[in-house]
């Protein structure tokens, strides 16, 4: 508003100039009526007032004019001393001629003859000729002359205006002042309360709400406002600490993973150098090539691990559910581990229901679940210690514990082990080796299979339990192609015509060695469209094919052998590398009869020859 | 204008004013009066000078809604329809002999008129002309005289009412 800039940006202060200025301006609009009002009307009475003295003048001194008595007349006149307003007074007779005075002390001016009857204003005088008539005769004029007192009564005014005007102003003073604390006040406050906000970013700030009406609802707006900002500006805060945990996690696993995989090449060189220097000591070498083979294992373990990883990261892992044997998969988890804790002096108590306990699972993986619990007693349990695996059906759940005498785990640390690359201990000289996923693995598989995973501890020093619970299977179904299981009897198996596709000349050579030596008839093909064109004629019963073949990929080409004759009925096995499309999903659209991923593991191999 | 030179005025002049002034001031007898608009009847004894100047003034005149005529008077005649009797100077013996009759203001000029039965009587006070009032023989002719009138007197001699 421009022209009010001269009031400033306060709010008190525009209040204030209202509140006077609706004031003085209703107070000088209505004294300017009343005044105009008042001196009409005070002239109109005056003037009636006058012409009714003079007609009273006129009716007493009507008899002294008739008779041209002077002294009457004078005497007449002289009742005008009552009425002070009265300056001169005058009677003429009926030529004109003064005939008798009258004039207040200090007044001067009387007409010497009478002028036409009506009256003139002459500045704050009023002079009133009027026609004395008794009987319908005229008899002569009366003069007179007052002071209206316009003068007086404007100073009046004026003063009690004046006075009226500053009283006012007080009482707009103060009505403005009630104004602010009521009004302007809690208006200050919002905006005190915003500025706060702003100025110091701290959204807990609420304005107080004073009154119930607009502004209680503008602060009552703000304080909503302001709860929804804090409430996001915490969850923000708390995802960006999420984030950055997270990406602590992953640097300091990249450390680890590189230390992970560095460690077993040490040995493995030094296994070798064995090897080549000791050809003649057969203990030599088969101690070395034990060496690699552990430091291989582990190896795999690892990127299995990281596979693993990247599946649950980008929501790949997936199950192959089917009803399995709780106490199988028990036991192929403990089979597994038991070198390993023997090696590490453990007593391992384990406590197994019979056969017969079936539930819907993924038999390789709730015995990863398995494997990594034991995995993590046996290596964060100091040599000689003790460490019970129980397995029991409890309401209907498959509860398995594994519980150590180990280094156990503070109550700060129990939930974060479950994150991903948590580790309690992130020294790189720590004894133990790991990348931090284990468990994370474990609790992501356990609850693809609807179950729980969760951990006590006394405290450091005095060992952990891990306890499983998953979900038993509704009904119960004799378990169907046992012999599929990856932990399935070691049999010995019948040769086969066996087709080998890959592009990696290395794997492919080994790999067909491996299987030649078991006394199968191998068949190698590097491409795509040479591996579909030795089918035709080679009619193999298993084909181990690459999903990354050149020219023609792994599902392409599985497709065409379904559409063969030749391998319309053979078995096919997908075989994946680092990196590369890993879906089993996608492998058994295509038509894969099974999955595998390179390095490939003897086991696996004779368990998929002994199905064929 | 005669009647308002005063002090030059003629003294004729200024009583026959009075005389038509006298009217506005005095109430009669309705009995007076034959009828609503008959006039009031001025007559004048042994003064044609002021009978003179009357009959100047009245024509036209109207005075409590009824013309006004002046008539002259002869001695003894009869005073019935006159409602003023004025008796001039010279005429004054006359005074003593009119029998007080009802309804008729007389008007004397006279030092001793109202001893003689005169309702009002012109006298020279100041070298002006003023009159006298005798309120008790009004009465005696059932007249009412205004007492704005009285006013101006120059003396009222009291009535018995
Ligand atoms: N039985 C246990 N006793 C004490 N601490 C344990 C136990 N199991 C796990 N932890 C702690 O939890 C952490 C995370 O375990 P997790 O299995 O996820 O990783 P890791 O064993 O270190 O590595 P990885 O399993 O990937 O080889 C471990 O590093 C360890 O500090
Ligand atoms: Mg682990």
């Amino acid at each position: 508003m421009r022209p009010l800039r001269w009031i400033g940006a306060s709010v008190r202060r525009k209040t204030m100039a209202v509140v006077i200025a609706t004031t003085v301006i209703a107070l000088l609009v209505s004294a300017a009526a009343m005044l105009f009002y008042e001196v009409r009307t005070l002239r109109e009475t005056h003037l009636a007032e006058l012409r009714t003295q003079a007609e009273i003048i006129g009716r007493a001194s009507g008899p002294a004019l008739a008779f041209k008595d002077r002294k009457a007349a004078a005497q007449d006149l002289l009742m005008l001393r009552g009425r002070p307003d009265i300056e001169l007074a005058a009677l003429y007779a009926l030529d004109g001629t003064l005939f008798a005075s009258y004039a207040r002390a200090g007044q001067s001016g009387i007409p010497p003859r009478a002028g036409a009857p009506g009256y003139r204003l002459e500045g704050d005088s009023v002079t009133l000729f009027h026609a004395v008539t008794d009987a319908n005769e005229d008899l002569g004029t009366v003069f007179l002359r007052s002071s209206a007192g316009l003068r007086e009564r404007m100073q009046d005014y004026v003063a009690i205006l004046g006075s009226v005007l500053a009283l006012s102003l007080a009482v707009a003073w103060l009505v403005s002042v009630w104004l602010q604390r009521a009004v302007t006040g809690p208006i200050l406050n919002v905006a005190g309360a915003a500025r706060q906000v702003f100025e110091r970013r701290d959204f807990s700030v609420r304005a107080e709400k004073r009154t119930e009406d607009e502004i209680g609802m503008l602060a009552d707006t703000l304080n909503r406002m302001l709860a929804d900002l804090e409430r996001e500006m915490t969850e923000r805060r708390e995802a960006e600490g999420a984030i950055r945990a997270a990406d602590r996690r992953k640097d300091e696993f990249l450390a680890t993973l590189a230390h992970e995989l560095r460690n077993p090449l040490a040995p493995i060189r030094n296994a070798l150098y064995i090897m080549q220097a000791a050809r003649d000591n057969p203990a030599a070498v088969a101690e070395a090539r034990a060496i690699i083979e552990r430091q291989l294992a582990q190896m795999v373990r690892l990127v299995d691990d990281l596979l693993d990883v990247s599946r649950i990261t980008t929501g790949k892992l997936n199950l192959r559910k089917e009803q399995v044997d709780a106490r199988a998969v028990a036991q192929s988890a403990i089979e597994a581990v038991e070198p390993l804790a023997r090696a590490r002096g453990h007593a391992l108590r384990v406590a197994l229901p019979p056969t017969g306990v079936t539930l819907d699972a993924d038999p390789t993986r709730l015995a990863q679940v398995f494997l990594n619990l034991l995995n993590n007693a046996i290596k964060f349990t100091d040599p000689g210690g003790r460490i019970d695996f129980e397995v029991e059906v409890a309401a209907g759940e498959l509860v398995a514990r594994v519980r150590d005498s180990g280094v156990g785990i503070a109550a700060e640390m129990r939930e974060e082990i479950f994150e991903m690359f948590a580790q309690v201990d992130r020294s790189l000289e720590r004894s133990t080796m790991g990348l931090g996923v284990g468990l994370s693995l474990a609790r992501r598989l356990v609850e693809l299979h609807g179950g729980t995973i969760s951990v006590s501890s006394a405290g450091p020093g005095k060992g952990a339990e891990f306890v499983v619970r998953i979900p038993l299977a509704g009904e119960r179904q004799p378990a169907a192609r046992d012999d599929r299981a990856p932990f399935a009897r070691a049999s010995a198996a019948r040769p086969h015509r066996i087709l080998l596709a890959d592009d990696n000349l290395d794997f492919a050579s080994s790999f067909a060695t491996l299987l030649r030596r078991m006394g199968n008839e191998v068949r190698v093909e590097h491409d795509g469209p040479a591996a579909l064109a030795a089918a035709g004629e080679f009619r193999p019963e298993i084909a181990f094919l690459d999903i990354g073949l050149p020219k023609l990929n792994g599902f392409d080409l599985a497709r065409r052998l379904r559409g063969l004759s030749a391998t319309a009925g053979s078995k096919l096995v997908a075989v994946t590398g680092w990196g590369q499309p890993s879906d089993r999903q996608l492998a058994s659209e295509a038509g894969f009869d099974d999955y595998m991923v390179k390095p490939v593991e003897i086991e696996r191999i004779q368990a998929i020859l002994r199905a064929a | 204008m005669p009647l308002c030179a005063l002090g030059q005025a003629l003294e004729h002049e200024v009583k026959a004013a009075y005389l038509f002034r006298f009217l506005s001031f005095v109430e009669w007898p309705q009995s007076t009066f034959l009828r609503p608009d008959s006039p009031i009847v001025i007559g004048v004894l042994g003064a044609d000078d002021v009978l003179a100047e009357l009959r100047e003034i009245v024509p036209g005149r109207v005075v409590q809604g009824r013309p006004v005529a002046a008539v002259r008077l002869h001695e003894g005649a009869s005073l019935a329809g006159v409602h003023v009797l004025f008796v001039g100077r010279e005429a004054g013996a006359q005074l003593a002999r009119l029998a007080p009759t009802r309804g008729v203001l007389v008007v004397s000029d006279s030092e001793r008129g109202l001893d003689q039965g005169a309702v009002v009587n012109f006298v020279r006070a100041e070298g002006r002309v003023r009159f006298e009032v005798a309120l008790d023989a009004a009465e005696q002719r059932e007249l009412r005289i205004s007492s704005r009138m009285l006013a101006v007197a120059s003396s009222v001699r009291p009535g018995k009412l």
